[in-house]
């Protein structure tokens, strides 16, 4: 063998050794990166200016098996939409908070609210919502009920609810729930623990 | 510097895709990395008292039986994966409890305290246990005190004496008649193809003597028995169409002839009974069969699709195959037939278990579902939007359930009732679970959560047959109340 072709081995190994020591650095900086996503519990905030309202969240508990009332202080855009949105996201930001009855995986949000006509709200969550959630008939079923009725309760306009997720239509929350159909409010009754 | 010769240039090649290969490798996630093959085939278990079939897993090349799926139907099991140690007890109903002992990469572990050694290394797989299929004859022998029969190639195992021994006896004739003779009756699935016939058993544990019968005869050419891939099958060749028909009970099928197929006139005339002329009929009038009340038991989820995790080693797909055999044996117990939609850990999508179910035509269908979160038992209802409720007779998929929902809401009354009346914490819902918009017969879903503040006590034996008890008995009050279905 030539001194030359031990030199071009010599520089292969050390070109594997390379790839190899930055792949595994590379996956090593991805897991911590998942990792830190997934602990970061974001609880929303509603934004910082203008007057807020009080508005009323359907909140669930496990416990339970039913929603509850509460209201909250929430700074609402004008917007119709945009409204029923910082609506969703200060009830997703309740399950987030530690201690919460009715916890849903972190990270969870809802990019958007399109309205439909006058009555019909869709609701594209993003995938963490979807993807981190508790799995259960009666845990995905709340989480559900809950929105549909905090949106109906705020708005009664809107009586059906249809969920996406990273807006594309999914068949299940979270293996239970059927997410293909649209949620109509007034077949949420036997859920709620305490009249409005 | 030289140019290296034209004979190294493949090796500098090679070391060079060799280090690109590293290089991707390391890139790719560990879990596919590590992703052992999935193997379509299963192993079926025919005992004296059950038939089920256990997922084979193919683990360093060779196919791997989870210890759980292959007790579990047996008896008693509670599994206790602590690290790279592996403790199973497993107890035969009436009998002492005894210990299995593996560890992980290990081919040594202990029955009852007693050395034995399997022929490759025990491996622990997503927290459940997983013993080499060669080594499941000596491991249920040991464990069930009896006789196993294990052909690993046809993927089925015979514990005691279980066995339908299949006898030929072609009858010679005009026209010529194969006798196909059991110990008991069976039920195979026919199928015919032309100069074929062939019956396949997948439940029965039918087993023969011979492989191959030739016969010299002008309609039946000979036979061929085989198992393969969990199910035994016999095909009968002839030189024109074949048809079975059973007799003796269901204990004999008869292979002849398939008669010509009727001139078109006959079909179109109204067949009139003629008092002075004999009618010919081709076979004996069936036997009529009276309607039955069949409760279908549809544990959810199975296979990669574990439900919830009610522990990191506890996935909701076990404790849901527990509750229904143990809802099964309830129901039994009550003289109630009763079916499971899945008796294995096998995936079955939510279209194939509405399938399925409305071909049983059963005439209550029960989806099982266990949770990490909650308390106590919920039964769901359907819920169907009126608006999409349909009159016509051509039912939408999606709405299939609407004609049944009076019915489903009064058997899931009942089952409250009894959940009740055993003070056990219970609520009754209306959920569009799928599939039980799917169904067209009276449908339920349960979804039991812990007793307790503790949630690994939702798998305790006493609460498992607790519930099993209580739903039982409302589903056996519902006999006489729902509309019984002929098979």
């Amino acid at each position: 063998m030539t001194r030359p072709i031990v030199l071009m081995f010599v520089a292969l190994l050390l070109i594997t050794a390379g790839l190899g020591y930055y792949a595994y650095h590379l996956k090593a900086k991805v897991a911590a990166e998942e990792q830190r996503l997934a602990q970061q519990s974001q609880v929303v905030v509603p934004p910082a200016s203008g007057p807020t309202t009080l508005v009323a969240l359907y909140i669930a508990s496990d416990q339970e098996g039913g929603l509850r009332r509460s209201s909250v202080n929430v700074a609402l855009p004008q917007e119709r939409s945009e409204r029923a949105r910082a609506i969703l996201r200060a009830l997703i930001g309740a399950y987030l908070q530690p201690g919460s009855q009715h916890p849903i995986g972190a990270g969870s949000d809802v990019r958007d609210i399109f309205l439909m006509g006058s009555n019909t709200a869709v609701v594209d969550t993003n995938a963490a919502f979807a993807d981190a959630h508790p799995s259960g008939v009666l845990a995905e079923e709340l989480t559900i009920a809950s929105m549909v009725t905090t949106l109906n309760a705020n708005d009664p306009q809107i009586n059906q609810v249809k969920i996406l997720v990273d807006g594309k239509e999914r068949d299940t929350l979270a293996g239970h729930a059927d997410l293909r159909r649209f949620y109509r409010a007034n077949g949420i009754g036997q859920l709620l623990k305490d009249t409005p | 510097m030289q140019w290296p010769r034209p004979r190294a240039v493949p090796i500098a090649a090679a070391v060079l895709t060799i280090a690109l290969l590293a290089g991707a490798a390391c890139l790719l996630p560990h879990s596919i990395v590590q992703a052992q093959t999935p193997t379509a085939s299963q192993l079926s278990i025919y005992s004296p008292q059950t038939f089920y079939t256990v997922p084979l897993l193919n683990l360093n090349g060779q196919p791997y039986v989870g210890l759980v799926d292959l007790l579990e139907p047996l008896g008693t099991v509670d599994a206790k994966p602590d690290g790279k140690k592996y403790k199973l007890k497993f107890a035969l109903p009436g009998a002492r409890e005894m210990e299995f002992q593996f560890q992980d990469g290990k081919d040594n572990g202990k029955i009852k305290g007693d050395k034995v050694k399997l022929p490759s290394n025990f491996a622990i797989q997503g927290g459940r246990g997983y013993v080499p299929l060669s080594s499941v004859s000596e491991l249920l022998s040991r464990a069930l005190a009896t006789q196993i029969r294990l052909s690993p190639a046809a993927r089925r195992l015979f514990i005691g004496n279980v066995g339908e021994r299949l006898t030929l006896d072609l009858r010679k004739g005009t026209p010529s008649k194969l006798f196909v003779s059991f110990d008991s009756p069976v039920n195979p699935t026919i199928a015919t193809e032309p100069g074929h016939i062939r019956f396949t058993f997948r439940r029965e544990p039918v087993v023969a003597t011979i492989e191959h019968e030739n016969y010299a005869d002008l309609l039946i050419t000979g036979a061929t028995f085989s198992e393969h891939d969990g199910i035994a099958e016999l095909d009968v060749a002839g030189t024109s169409p074949l048809m079975a028909n059973f007799a003796d009970g269901g204990k004999t099928i008869v292979v002849s002839g398939a008669p010509p197929p009727p001139p078109q006139t006959a079909v179109m005339q109204t067949p009139l009974p003629q008092a002075n002329v004999p009618q010919q009929t081709a076979l004996p009038p069936k036997a009529p069969v009276g309607p039955r009340f069949l409760v279908l038991i549809d544990p959810a989820h199975g296979g990669t699709e574990i439900g919830s995790a009610i522990t990191p080693t506890l996935p909701e797909k076990d404790v849901v195959l527990t509750l229904a055999r143990k809802l099964q044996h309830e129901l039994q117990g009550r003289g109630v037939s009763a079916g499971l939609l899945r008796n294995s850990d096998i995936a079955i999508t939510l279209d194939q278990r509405a399938i399925s179910a409305n071909a049983a035509r059963p005439a209550i269908y029960i989806a099982l579902h266990a949770a990490n979160s909650g308390k106590g038992v919920h039964v769901f209802t359907p819920l169907v939007d009126p608006a999409n409720v349909s009159s016509r007779d051509f039912l939408p998929w999606d709405t299939a359930q609407a004609a049944y929902l009076e019915l489903s809401g009064a058997v899931a009354g009942s089952v409250a009732a009894e959940l009740e009346s055993r003070k056990l914490p219970n609520a009754t819902l209306a959920a569009p679970l799928r599939p039980m918009n799917n169904i067209t017969a009276p449908a339920i879903a349960i979804e039991i959560a812990s007793p307790s503040e503790n949630v690994e006590d939702i798998g305790s034996a006493a609460y498992l047959d607790q519930v099993a008890q209580a739903i039982a008995a409302g589903l056996a009050s519902m006999r006489g109340k729902v509309p019984e279905v002929r098979p």
